[in-house]
This record gives C-alpha cells, structure tokens and sequence, in this order.
C-alpha cells in the first residue's frame, strides 16, 4: 500500500481528522498532533511526573533535544535516523512504542506510522496547538459551480470540505420544514399554521430572510438564547449541597434573557459576567451578570471545615470559567500538571487565584441570601436608581483611578515628607508576636530587646498562610497552645496595654462565640489574671483575684440581652455595599410563592412547639451556686462587634489605678463605649503564676476558636488613644517605610496604599463618603425589591496557594493572579482582578473565546459543533472539521462587534444550514454523523423544547418572561425521598394556574432532585457546566412523553383545540393537528393510520364512558365541556400519539 | 434494558426461568406467564437483533460504528471487551448506609477501651488530622467506649454487637473489612467519593460504569436500580441526590433508575387514568405505523431506535409491577424477612425486593438507607438504626443463598465513612456522641468473587487508625470491579481528553486478600 493511499483510506474511514489529500504537505495541527497527543503525551508530554526517559514530545526543542546515552529521537528530514520511529515500527515487544504499565497498548496503525514518518521527512516542523494561535481571517474558498448552492460563504468552507471527499450537498429543505427548523432553532417553538402559511404565500426571494428578522427580534428569541446559556453558567435555583436550600438568583437569569434580546455585544455580556462589579455603571446589569461567578453549588454543611470549602469554591469557579469562556478542560491541573494541555498547576492556582477575591463566607449559611447580595429596585423606582447607581459609579471609577495609582501617589506622598507615618514608640514593648514567619512552630518575639527572643508553638503547630491581611496570617489549630511564659506579670497597681490583629473563626452552625484573645489568666485559681477576651461579639476586659466559676459567662450573656434590647448599630464595613445586613425577615421570605410560605410557616410552627415540649421534656435542676465572691474589675463592650469574619485591630489600655475606669478597649483603633461590670478589685492581687498564652485561658479553658492572629503586642504601659490609633496601620507603614520603596514586597505595597488612600489622602476619604451617602439613596430607593447575589471584589490583592495533589491543607508556592503562561499576558501595570480578566478573555489576542462562542452557536444549530468537543479546544478535543470555517466565523463575530444576532442570522442564512435533512446510503456510509453536514440538521430536541411546544401547541403555554421560577406538575415524593428534613426545599409544593405552563427554562431547578421529567430527557443538573447536552434515546423518555400528567394534559387540549377549529371532519381535524405540530398537511399514509385509530379510539371510549372520564380530567385546566367526553378522550389518544411522534420529536 | 450489544456474559436473550433458581420459585413465575403474554407478540415486539435484521444494519448503527476510531463510546467498548475475565459475580447489590455507622459500636471490637472512659483520647492518635467543624472547637476528645456487649459468633468466632443479632448468624458468610478508608470528613464529599470514585460533582457513579461496561441481563427491565429506604424522622437523615446515581460523563442511559415505593414504581411509568393497556397498545401501533413512514422518508437511523424504545417502554409496564408484585412469595419469603418486608419502603421490603431483581437479572441495585449519622444520643439511636437494617441484609444473603443466587451475587454492605471513638458533646455512663471519621470503618461483602468467613485489617486500639492491611475507597472499588471481571485500570472512558475511570487519581489495587 502507498503512502498515499493510505492516507486516503484514512480520510474515508474517519472523515474528522486526518482529511488532507495527500498532496498537501501535512499539517501538524490536523495531522500530527492528535497522533503524538493521544499516543505518546501521556509519557512523553507535559506532566513531569509521568515522563520517562526524559523525552518530551509536545514541544520542538525538547524533542529535538540530545539526550545523553539516548539516540535522537526525531531528525528532521531523516525518518531513518530517528528514534521515534525505529520504536514505533520495532517488531521487537519490548521495544515497540507505544508502552503502557500493563503493556496493554496497542501499537500504532499503518496509517499512523505512515504520517509520522512523513511529518519527520518534510522537517518535523512544531506548531503551536491551533486553537492558542489568534485566529485570522482565512480566504473564502473559490469554487466551481457553486453559485446555484452557496448563499454565505460558510457554505464555500463546506462545499469545499464535501468535494474533497466526494459528497454532494442536499438540496434546500421544503419551505415548510424550514420554517419549522428555524423558528424552533431561533425561539425554541413552532412555527403558528398561520405564519407557515403566510411563508408559503410569500414568493419574494427574501421572504426567508423576512422570517429570519421576525424571528431574531421576538422576546422569545432570547429566552431561547438564554436556555442554553444557562447551562453553559451552570445556573439553578438551590446551592446543591447537603441542605440544598434555596437561593436567590433567578434575576441573573432574567438579566441573560434581556441581554440576548437587547443584542449585548457579547464581550460586553461576557465582562459583566465576569467582573460586572467591576465596571462602570449605568444600571444594574452588570451587577446582576457578575452573579455568573456565584452560580455554582456551595455548601454550609454542619462539619465544614472553612478552608476546604473556600478552596472547593475557587476551583469550582475556575473549571467553570474555563468550560464557559476558555473551552479547556482547566480543571485537570487541580492536582498536576496538565498531562496533555500545556495548562500547569501553576496556572490553574493563579487563576484561580482572580476567583479567591470575592468579599464572601466560604459557606452560605443555608440561607436564599448568600452575601454580597444586590436588592433590585421595583420598577417605578428604577429610573431614580439608575441616576444614582451612574453617579455612584463615576465615583467608585474615580476611587478605582487612585487605587490604580496608587503606587506613584504613596511615592509622592513619601517623598513630599508632608505628613509622613508616625511610628508608635517602642519604650514598653515587651512582646511583639508578628507572626509572619510563614511556616514551623518557632514563634520570633520582634520586641526590641526581647526576652525571651522567640516562642514555641505546643501540641500542635498553627497553620500559615491560608489568608493574607498584613501578611500572609497564622492561624491556631484546635490544639495549638501558645505558651508566653512569664509575659505579662503585673499587679494591678501597674500599667500595661495588650492586643493586635484578630480574625474570629466563623463556621457554619457555629456563630462566632469567640474567647480568650490574650490572658494571663488561670482557671483553676478562681480566674486570678487579666484577660482580653470576647463573647458573641462583646470584647470584655478583666483584672480579676477572684471571680465565681460562670461569672463570665452570665455577665457578657446579660449584657448581650442589653445590647439586643438597645438599637443594634452595624458599622457597615467598605466595599461592602451591597450589603445583606439590614434585609428583614420579610426580604427574605419575598420570593416563595403563598402556599409555599405557608406550608412552611405551619411546619416551623409545629417545629416550635416540638421544640418547646423537649425543652420542657430536658429542663433539669440547676447546679448548685458558686458562691465565691467576685473581687476584680471588669469592663464589657456596649455594642458586640458584626459578626462578619473581617479581621479587626482590638487592644487594652489599663492605667495601673486599680479602677475599671482605668480601662479602655479599642476596635481598629478607636475606642468603644463600654459598660463597668466589676469595680471592686481594691488592693488585692491579680498576679498568678500561670503563664501568659495566647487564644487560651490558664489551663485549656475558653477558646477562641481556631481564630487568626497578627502582631500581637504588651506593652508595660498604658498607650495613649493617639497611640492606639496608629497601631493598626500607621506604625506598620512608618515601619515600612524607612526601606525604599523598590524594595517592597506587594504585601507591603498593599498595606501602605491602603493606609495611605484611608488614612491620608483627604480626596480619596472625602470620595468615600459621597459613596456612603449615595449608598443610603439607593439603599431607600430598592426597599421591598427582589434580591439576587452578585459578587463584590474586596480591596485585597488576589491570590492563591498551589496546592500538592489539590489537597486543602498542602499548601505550597503562593501565586498572585494571572492568566495561563501559554495565552498572551495581561498588559504590564494593570491590578490583577476580575476585570483585568475579563478584559483580557475578550481582548482581540485572546485565540479562543470568539472560537468557542461561535462553534457553540454551531453545536445549538447544528446539533454538532465544528469541534464536536464543545468543551474541549485542549489537545485531546477532537480537531475542527472545519478549522478555516471556524477561524473565519470567530473573526467574523469579533469584527461585526461581537454581534450576537449577526452570527446567528449568518448561520441560519446559510444553504448547508437550509438543506433537507433527508439523508440517502451514500451519505451515511461515508459521513454517519454528518459532520461534514451534507444534509441538513435533524435531532431529537431537548428537554425544553419538547414540553414547551407541546404546551403551545395545546394552546395551554403561558408566554410571561421572568421572574421567580415556577413549580408545575411533578411527581409526590421527588425531594422528599431524598432531602434533608430540615431544607427549606425538602416539600415541593406544586404550583396551579399559570406556572403549570410557563415555558420549561422557569421551572424550579433543585439540584439534588432535578425535575424529573426534563432530567429523564438528558437536561443537565446544572452542578457543572454543560457545554454539550447528551442526547440518548431511552424507554424512560417515552413514559415521560406518554404518561406524564403534563403531556397528557396537552394531548387534551390540543384535542379540544383541533375539534373546535377543524370542525366535525375527521380529515380536517387531523391535518390541522399536523399543521400546528409539523407544519404540514398529514401525508396520506400518515392521514390513514390516524384515521384508523380515531375510529378504533373511538369505538373503545364509546364502550367505556368511564375510562373517559376519567382520562379527560387529567390536569388543572378544565376540559371544554361541550365536547363529548368519549369523543375528546379518543381525540385525546389521538393527540397523544402524534406528540410522540418521530418527526414531532425532532426540530 | 435492551440486551447490551457488547454484553458477552450472558446467552441473549436470557428469560428469568433461566436464572438458577429453585424449581417452587419458577413455578411460581409460570403462574405469571399468562400476565405477561404480551411479551411473547411476535411481530410486535422486535427484538434488537431482529429490528437489525429486517431494517439492514441501520438498527445497529449507532452501535457498530465501533469501527470508527473518532467515536468514542464504540471504540472503547470494543478495546474493553468485557468483561476482561471469567467473572465469579454476575450482579452486585449495594446496601449503602449513608450517614456513617460506628464501626466500634457494631464491628470492629475495642475491649480495652472500657478502662479509658472519658480519658483523653492521646493527640498522638490524632496527630494533625483536621477535624470537622462540629468538634474542631472541642477542648477535650474523651474516649466513649461502646455501650453495648460483643459476643463471639459462627465458626469464625467473629466478635459481633450485640446490636446485630441477625448479622452475627451470618458472619461465617460474610467478609468484613475494618480497615476501609476515605480521603473525605464531610458527608458531601464523602459520599460522592463512595458512589462516584470523586468527591466532585459530574463523575459517573459505580453502578453508572456497570451498566456501561456489562450492560443488561434483562430486556424488560432497567439494569441499573436504586431504592430509597423510607426516613425515620427521629433519625438525622443527611440528604442523598441523584447526583449519587448519575452518569456522569457516561450516557445517561447508563444512569440509575429509581424504584419508589408507591403507585408509580418507575417515575411515569402508570398509563393515565382512562388508558388500559390495550389502549396503549393501539396507541403504540399507530405511532409506531407513522413512524416507519417517518424512517423510509427521511432514512434517520435514529427513528429506528425510537420505534424500539417506545416498545421496551411498554414491555416495562409490565415487568416492573410483575417485579413488585410479592403476592405471590410463598410463606418462608416473610418467615425469612420477617412481617416488615411487607411495608413498601422498608428496608426489609427493598432486600426482598433486590432479591427479586437478582433473578430478574437486574446488573446493579442500590439501596439507600439514610439516619446513621449520630452525632448524639448513640444509644438512643443506634439500636433504632440496627433493628431497622440487621434483619432485612441478613434476609437478603440468606435468601440469595438458600436460591443458589449468592455465588454470583456480590452484596455489599457500607456507609460513607465511620465515626469517632471519642465523644461529641457531653459523655456521660448513660450516652454519646460521635463525630465522622475517615481514616477507618468497617463495610462487609458476601457472595460471588469475595472469601467468607474472613476479617480483614486491623486498626489501633482506639479504632482511630488502620494499623495492618487499609482498604482506601479506590482499592474497594476495584476489588469490587473485579468481583465482576473487570480490570479497574483498564476500565476507563475517554472523556475531556483523559482516560477516566472509577478508581483514579491515585493508583488504586484490588484487594487480593478479600477474594475467594
């Protein structure tokens, strides 16, 4: 066999990769690629771990690297001389390549062999993976004779395809099955008889084109749009995990159905998305997009530990964002190196690392709210709210110029020496715990003269680094002790002044109830000490010789009652608008439909009272009292601190004088009002022998949990307010400082900037309280609104650790944002943030997101994509059969503006988009699949699209766009089988009425009990992007389509429908039921079996008046009653079968 | 539910009177013939192969083209040529006790934890394991030692609670692993790594990658079945979705049904109210008429598959209450599985009902059995949890013994992980609690493929750590894949450009020291 006709065995047998003839020179991309990748990259590729022989094969110069004691294996132009080939053709097993572990690989095929030596002889010539090369636009195919077929020049790029192999296109698709295929493909319905009519009627040459515009400018155009974007953002109305409550977001759905009716460009649709929050403003559109990030399952488990569940969110986005924008399976560098893509684990931390910013809980507190939240204004308020929101942003934009700038305004502020950081004197300071050594158990005291010089960690290590405030943090296991040993030793006759920077442990089911901050304080000595601690919130202070065991407690208890009874002042924290913290119960309870509400209502109800009953039930008797007597001061703040998991800045002053009034407690370094518990300390002592530590009380009493800890301080002094104030930030920056600037780590660029932009610069504050004043505006002007979540990027820097194998706690490198090293680079000064993202996956370098769009308007159309694996443009996807088309429409859809409508018009203008989907041997001999496309497209619909036109065909769909989603039929029991007891979607409560028939993309999806109905005919869970729906085949599916109360509802109706319209001729009936369902008149075959069985249905209701009944009150819409019931049940049968039809089924 | 095309175990098309089953109980089947004369409507009802045969190979299209390398399913379902030795189990039954049971209160035997109660478990036991929210704040990890005696049972003398009467009979058939272990803390991750082989989202569960690679042993019913045990409400029941039985990246063909207890046992598989069967069938007649007009005009191979799909779904309105229908057990069936295995949704009734699907050929069934994750109020709960569960997979095993069906019978028996020895929350002589615990539990098989009579692994004596012998999730999974004659490694799918599987990342191994 000659080369050449082994390589045109190969194009017939596959017809997808290897299609060049063999007079081209080869093309790596097309040819050679996909044989190295599938074939040797798994040893020979990227992944260091698994390579052998130190070959690699996916890049020119290692592969063309000498090797010592390695014969060269590959030497361009002589096939002969090369390694690689010598291995591939070796009759000898144990030198044959491919091997595998198991030795289980089969060797390669002739074919294979043929064109590796051949890539080899013409120069063994590397070429980046096509889909990483920017596309350009490539000629437009000449062709012969192609005038009478071509219509756009897609169809050149097809036509030439289907002559090289030898296939003729088809001919245009009966006009009425156009219009059916492209009202279905543009709106997700049918075509009404009458629009197919008017079709028909229309002989000009553009009465195609006139339907085509109609189509593209309905509402339901985008709702169509929508469906499928839906699944590409993995929307869904619960969070998916354990409780699996509800959430609120349906406005993001709503907001990718206006913005595909509005035509968004769609890299604008694509950076709202992305960093919507981060982008100037005119409305809240944007805002309401950047849900897109939120849309993944979450959890709130009860066990969750906080920093697994922060990284599972970040990589969740990750793989999300590469699915959705990038076509790269991203997610596969979690624990390695890519073993095929170039993606290295590197990159996939770092990009995460743009999803880890979020101003969010890791967890969602089970709550339909998961913060940052966004309230929408009614409509008669969204005018006023938009003035606003604009001004708003043209500030926030002004904040964000100086953010950006920040670098050159810290240099001239510093250099200006016009009030320059003030450090904080060190006379006193005894303890300076900085904890930023990073790693190990060895705990530096930074203190000018310190003794002693460091600590040790006991029990167990902390963990480091998991966040970053001044620097990256350190945090104290559960069984991390941190003995500071005779730190601390003071009467109360002496001054001195503790704390630092603290960040409570928050968990799910585990409000912060905090604890010991700092003591010296010992338990088993009647709480004989001094403590900085915190109870719920309340900071409380304590210089104690005696105090009743539970003192504590009951005391910061009542003074929690007190501070509820009082009005609770939440300073809201910056950047934190919007802010969930003053929804009422009334907000959140806003989106459930009544009956909803008030099964719930009378389920907590009962709850309660249960409750109440076991309370009553495991009421025992009170221990007997402590009756020691409290001798010492104590002093407890009047207001708790938000229990927010932010970090704060919390501290003690004592003055010596032996009086609670001697006591001062700062938050960031201002003072807060406090309340005297205590003020009879007297003379008696508060020393005792028990050594200082951090987070514990004297033994291993009152934690605060797991909580986070930074420059920690004593001072033998009492620090003046002026003082206090400056230990936050400002002694940290005048630290900072006296180095140059050159020398700054982007820690300590961050921190002086932050300090800089709040503390000094007058414009920047003064900007910041317009904001805070406007944000009360819009805060009155959405009252009563529904919410949605959004994200809202946080001040900090972005980053991320690379973890070994993925594992949570194997933190390794620390990584700062960025995009993958093998796709062009952010541009050089810009803040690595969402938005520089988001700018950077539409900018005009980036090679894939303009292919991945368009071929997955290809897929929607086409049924295939150009590369089938929608979701994978890696190496291992498969190649496009099409490549020139495809770079050509993804220039195409760059260059009109990122016009949607454009695209979608284009492709359904096309002639290989018009053909008749009749197929012929030949053709599914040569090209089963039809991926060369040499008939039109014909394929089972989706889910959706099957409800929803039986509903419009029976004239039951109720056409409302938006809006909370819709509970219709479904069967008892779906989430009650499988559902925690306490979820709030453990009942499925049915709607009635309109949301029976509202169009399929509204109805509720719970992801751990999708519906039924839609789930049994292949739609997605939504847990993971889908970027490609499967498309089986099963008997379930004809049970759905049969039995469920939903179609068997439509079948009457649609019945009624056809006897009312078509009058009493059986013939007529029968062809108006096919005009509204095909578009067709009945063919007489068809007609015939149809007729056939209305008699046989007839004859068999007529005898079972009962049966018929009964099958005509199926479903809430009451039956046309002038209609004789075994009449309309036979009819019924007979509408029924053809909504189960083959060619019903398919668009 | 079709005969899978590359299913090579079993001679198509296999009827349930083949199975090796007593001759009462095909007699017993025979009596139904007559209910099920419709399968036998010879030119109604086409068979795969004679669809193929009259329609050329067009029926068969979408699975013969193995032959194209770019198709992936084909091509790997002929590189896999399963099963890839003689398997000893042709059909797995799973009963999955979500939730968590504690092993030291059932299985794994820990006498001298009763001299340490209330002691500080040592930190040296934990090391720096990361405990859970839910007692990561404990100050103290004091160790509860199991309320309940342990007695020795059956040849072996296997140490058994006395919590299991009815398990403790069986323990010379059973095969006990004490040292099975998972990477995961939290029920979520858990048990998606359990069922799925990946605590993430979007991987095909266990009985998903059977019925892909072994297919159906049964025409008329699906191949692979999950049952939800009926909640407790005392019980705290951790939810489980269908994300458990999901296919993944698999065809959802290959997905797990849902038997429910109730009027629709299949999810729509009841006609409407005023359609008979002979309704339907008319009904079917036309469509299937006007369908093949469809196919000769249109030449789709896909209505092909339609046609045939709409005539298993009939021949399912049928098998499947035939499949519930236990009127017709003779008495030892109750005096078996006891009075309770007549209330639908009990766990007793879905082990009498997964012994019916057994005969019937189903390849995979699942019964879910939620409530074993106590926290608190151990000896409250568990003795609930243990009458509930004991009687009915003693029943099972020993039904599927006595019918000669347990040689080829794989039963399985595990939760997600264990729990703690030391408590959570208060201890007292009286009660406890305990936490999730990953790093040991006790699961057991029986049947086809697995040795009886044994235990294997061995764990500290605070049940905390394995100490001889673990079985990580990954090598329970491919021990369980072998039991069923595939080799793990090479059980793979090409999906997102890598070679799938269930037991990946990490290599896993098949536990030889489990097999027979």
């Amino acid at each position: 066999m000659t080369f050449s006709s082994l390589l045109a065995a190969l194009v017939l047998s596959t017809l997808t990769g290897c299609s060049r003839a063999p007079a081209h020179r080869l093309d790596f991309n097309q040819d050679v690629q996909p044989i190295l990748a599938s074939r040797c990259f798994s040893c020979h590729g990227p992944d260091p771990e698994m390579r052998k022989a130190n070959l690699r094969l996916d890049l020119a110069e290692w592969a063309m690297r000498k090797r010592p004691n390695h014969p060269d294996a590959i030497v361009p132009g002589h096939p002969e001389k090369s390694a690689l080939v010598k291995r591939i053709e070796s009759k000898d097993p144990h030198f044959l390549m491919p091997q595998a572990a198991r030795g289980e690989a089969k060797p390669l095929s002739a074919g294979e062999i043929a064109i590796l030596k051949e890539w080899i002889r013409e120069g063994a010539v590397y070429r980046p993976h096509w889909a990483f090369e920017v596309p350009r636009r490539p000629n437009v195919p000449m062709l012969q004779n192609a005038a009478a077929w071509t219509k756009t020049p897609i169809d050149n790029f097809i036509l030439a395809k289907l002559q090289e192999v030898g296939l003729r296109p088809s001919p245009e698709a009966e006009k009425t099955a156009l219009i059916r295929r492209v009202t279905l493909d543009l709106t997700g319905l049918l075509p009404t008889p009458d629009e197919v009519t008017r079709f028909l009627e229309d002989r000009s040459p553009d009465a195609y084109e006139h339907v085509v515009d109609g189509l593209l400018e309905r509402p339901t155009f985008g709702e169509q749009r929508a469906r499928y974007w839906l699944d590409y953002a993995r929307y869904a109305d619960t969070y998916g995990l354990h409780y699996d409550n509800s959430r609120d977001i349906w406005p993001y759905r709503d907001y990718v159905i206006r913005s595909f009716n509005d035509n968004k460009p769609f890299d604008q649709f694509a950076m709202e998305q992305i960093a919507g929050d981060l982008l100037p403003m005119k409305n809240l559109d944007p805002l309401i997009g950047s849900g897109y990030e939120r849309l993944g399952v979450s959890s709130n488990e009860g066990g969750t530990i906080t920093e697994e569940l922060r990284v599972n969110i970040a990589r969740e986005r990750t793989e999300a964002f590469g699915a959705t924008f990038m076509g790269l399976t991203v997610g596969c560098a979690v624990c390695h190196d890519h073993k095929f893509d170039p993606t290295t684990q590197h990159d996939f931390y770092s990009l995460s690392a743009f999803f880890n910013n979020i101003d969010e809980k890791p967890f969602n507190e089970d709550r339909p709210v998961w913060a940052p939240v966004l309230r929408i204004p009614k409509t008669e308020n969204q005018d006023a709210y938009n003035r606003v929101i604009a001004q708003r942003s043209d500030l926030q934009g002004k904040l964000n110029e100086m953010r950006g700038n920040s670098h050159e305004l810290v240099t001239r502020w510093l250099t200006s020496r016009n009030n320059p950081p003030r450090a904080v004197e060190t006379n006193g300071l005894v303890l300076r715990l900085r904890l930023d050594e990073g790693s190990g158990e060895e705990l530096r005291n930074s203190a000018p003269d310190a003794n002693p010089a460091s600590f040790h960690t006991t029990t167990l290590k902390g963990e480091w680094g998991e966040t970053t405030w001044l620097w990256p943090d350190f945090r104290m296991q559960s069984s991390t002790r941190v003995l500071l040993g005779q730190m601390g030793d003071y009467d109360a006759n002496q001054a001195f002044s503790s704390g630092g920077w603290f960040m409570f442990r928050s968990a799910p089911y585990h409000p912060a109830s905090f604890g010991t901050l700092v003591s010296r304080m010992d338990s088993t000595q009647h709480d004989r000490g001094w403590e900085l601690s915190a109870e719920d919130g309340f900071l409380s202070v304590a210089l104690v010789n005696q105090m009743p065991k539970e003192e504590g407690q009951r005391e910061t208890k009542k003074s929690k009652e007190k501070g509820k009874s009082e009005k609770k002042v939440e300073a809201k924290e910056p950047f934190n608008y919007p802010s969930p913290q003053d929804l009422s119960k009334k907000d959140l309870a806003s989106n459930k439909p009544p009956e909803q509400k008030k099964a719930e209502e009378e389920a907590a109800k009962k709850d309660k009272a249960e409750a109440k009953a076991k309370a009553k039930k495991s009421s025992t008797k009170e221990p007997p009292k402590d009756t020691t007597p409290t001798i010492g001061l104590r002093v407890v703040s009047v207001t708790p601190l938000p229990l927010d998991g932010a970090w704060k800045h919390i501290f003690l002053t004592y003055d010596g004088s032996g009086r609670a009034s001697g006591i001062k407690i700062f938050v960031n370094g201002n003072a807060i009002a406090t309340r005297v518990v205590s003020d009879n300390l007297g003379k008696a002592t508060i020393r005792t022998p028990a050594p200082m530590q951090l987070g514990w009380r004297n033994p291993e009493e009152h934690p605060a949990k797991d909580a986070r800890y930074q420059d920690v301080r004593l001072y033998a002094r009492c620090l003046n307010a002026d003082e206090v104030a400056r230990l936050p930030f400002e002694d940290y920056t005048a630290e900072v400082s006296t180095h140059l600037p050159s020398q700054w780590t982007p820690d300590q660029w961050h921190v002086v900037s932050e300090f800089y932009l709040n503390h000094v610069d007058p414009s920047y504050q003064a900007i910041q309280s317009k904001i805070a004043f406007l944000d009360k505006d819009l805060d009155r002007l959405s009252k009563g609104g529904d919410l949605t979540q959004v994200s809202w990027e946080k001040p900090s820097l972005a980053y991320a650790n690379v973890l070994t194998r993925g594992v949570y706690t194997a933190r390794t490198e620390r990584v700062e944002a960025d995009t993958p090293h093998f796709l062009p680079p952010l541009p050089s000064g810009e803040s690595h943030n969402r938005l520089a993202l988001a700018k950077w996956t539409v900018s005009s370098a980036n090679p894939l997101t303009a292919r991945v769009t368009v071929n997955r308007m290809w897929y929607e159309l086409f049924g295939t994509g150009i590369v089938e694996t929608t979701e994978d443009f890696g190496i291992m996807g498969q190649r496009p059969t099409h490549p020139e088309l495809l770079d050509w429409l993804a220039v195409e859809f760059r260059d009109s503006g990122w016009n949607i409508k454009h695209m979608y018009k284009l492709m359904v203008m096309s002639g290989v988009y018009r053909q008749s989907a009749k197929s012929n041997p030949e053709q599914l001999a040569k090209d089963p699949k039809n991926l060369l496309l040499s008939h039109g497209p014909r394929f089972r619909m989706d889910a959706e699209m099957l409800r929803d036109i039986a509903l419009q065909a029976s004239g039951l769909l109720v056409e409302n766009i938006g809006g909370p989603s819709a509970k219709p039929y479904q069967p008892p029991n779906i989430w009650e089988e499988v559902s925690y007891p306490t979820s709030d979607t453990v009942r499925y409560v049915q709607e009635h009425g309109d949301a029976l028939y509202r169009r399929s993309m509204y109805t509720y999806v719970k992801r751990m009990a999708s519906p039924p109905n839609m789930d049994t005919l292949d739609a997605p869970m939504r847990d993971v992007v889908c970027t490609r729906r499967q498309r089986t085949d099963t008997p379930l599916q004809a049970l759905v389509t049969m039995n469920d109360v939903q179609w068997v509802e439509a079948a009457r109706a649609l019945a009624q429908l056809v006897i009312r319209e078509a009058g009493p001729d059986t013939q007529k009936r029968i062809n108006r039921m096919s005009e509204i369902l095909l578009a067709h008149d009945a063919p007489a075959p068809t007609e015939a079996a149809l007729a056939a069985s209305v008699r046989q249905m007839k004859e068999h209701y007529a005898k079972d008046p009962k049966a018929a009944r009964s099958l005509v009150e199926i479903g809430e819409k009451k039956r046309d009653a002038s209609i004789p019931q075994s009449e309309l049940a036979a009819w019924t049968m007979v509408a029924s079968e053809m909504l189960n039809l083959d060619e019903t089924m398919n668009k | 539910m079709k005969q899978h095309p590359l299913c090579t175990d079993c001679e198509p098309p296999v009827t349930p009177l083949e199975l090796p089953v007593p001759r009462a109980v095909k007699q017993e089947w025979a009596a139904l013939e007559t209910r099920r004369r419709f399968l036998g409507r010879s030119g109604k009802v086409l068979g795969w192969a004679a669809l193929a045969g009259l329609f050329g190979d067009m029926g068969l299209r979408i699975y013969a083209e193995g032959a194209d390398a770019k198709s992936p399913s084909p091509a790997l379902n002929n590189a896999l040529g399963l099963p890839h030795f003689a398997p000893k189990a042709k059909r797995a039954i799973y009963l999955f006790m979500s939730g968590g049971p504690p092993q030291m209160d059932l299985f794994d035997y820990k006498p001298n934890l009763a001299a340490q109660f209330n002691e500080d478990m040592p930190d040296s036991i934990r090391g720096n394991q990361q405990l859970t929210g839910m007692t990561s704040g404990q100050a103290h990890f004091p160790v509860a030692p199991s309320h309940w005696p342990f007695g020795q049972h059956g040849q072996t003398g296997t140490w058994v609670s006395s919590l299991l009467p009815y398990s403790a009979r069986m323990v010379d058939d059973l095969t006990i692993i004490k040292t099975t272990n998972t990477d995961a803390i939290n029920h979520e991750p858990a048990i998606m790594l359990m069922n799925t082989g990946n605590m993430n989202a979007g991987k095909p569960c266990l009985g998903a990658w059977l019925a892909y690679g072994l297919g159906s042993m049964n025409d008329n019913l699906p191949t692979f079945i999950v049952l939800q045990t009926k909640t407790n409400p005392k019980e705290n029941n951790q939810p489980v979705s269908s994300r458990l039985w999901s296919s993944g990246f698999l065809s959802s063909e290959f997905a797990g049904v849902g038997l429910r207890s109730g009027a629709d046992p299949v999810l729509y598989l009841a006609d409407p109210a005023g359609v008979d069967h002979d309704v339907r069938r008319k009904m079917l007649d036309t469509v299937e008429e006007i369908n093949r007009q469809t196919l000769a005009e249109v030449g789709d191979p896909e209505t092909n598959a339609r046609i045939s799909q709409y005539e298993m779904a009939f021949r399912m309105q049928s098998s499947v209450p035939e499949l519930i229908d236990l009127s017709k057990e003779p008495p030892s069936t109750w005096d078996l599985y006891g009075p309770e295995a007549k209330q639908p949704g009990t766990f007793a009734y879905n082990c009498l009902l997964a012994r019916r699907m057994a005969e019937r050929g189903v390849r995979f069934t699942q019964i879910y059995k939620r409530g074993w994750d106590v926290h608190d109020n151990v000896v409250g709960m568990l003795p609930v949890l243990c009458q509930e569960t004991d009687h009915g997979a003693y029943a099972l095993v020993t039904d599927l013994k006595r019918r000669g069906l347990l040689d080829d019978t794989l039963v399985i028996w595990a939760g997600e992980f264990g729990r703690t020895v030391y408590s959570q929350g208060g201890l007292s002589r009286d009660n406890y609690g305990r936490d999730h615990h990953p790093r040991c539990f006790t699961t057991w098989m029986a049947g086809g493929g697995v040795r009886p009579g044994i235990t294997y692994g061995e764990t500290d004596e605070y049940s905390y750590n394995v100490v001889k012998d673990p079985v990580h999730v990954r090598d329970f999974n491919a021990t369980i894949l072998h039991c069923l004659g595939i080799d793990h490694s090479k059980f793979s799918y090409k999906f997102q450009g890598l070679d799938q599987k269930l037991t990946t990342p990490v290599p896993a191994n098949v536990v030889l020291g489990l097999l027979a």
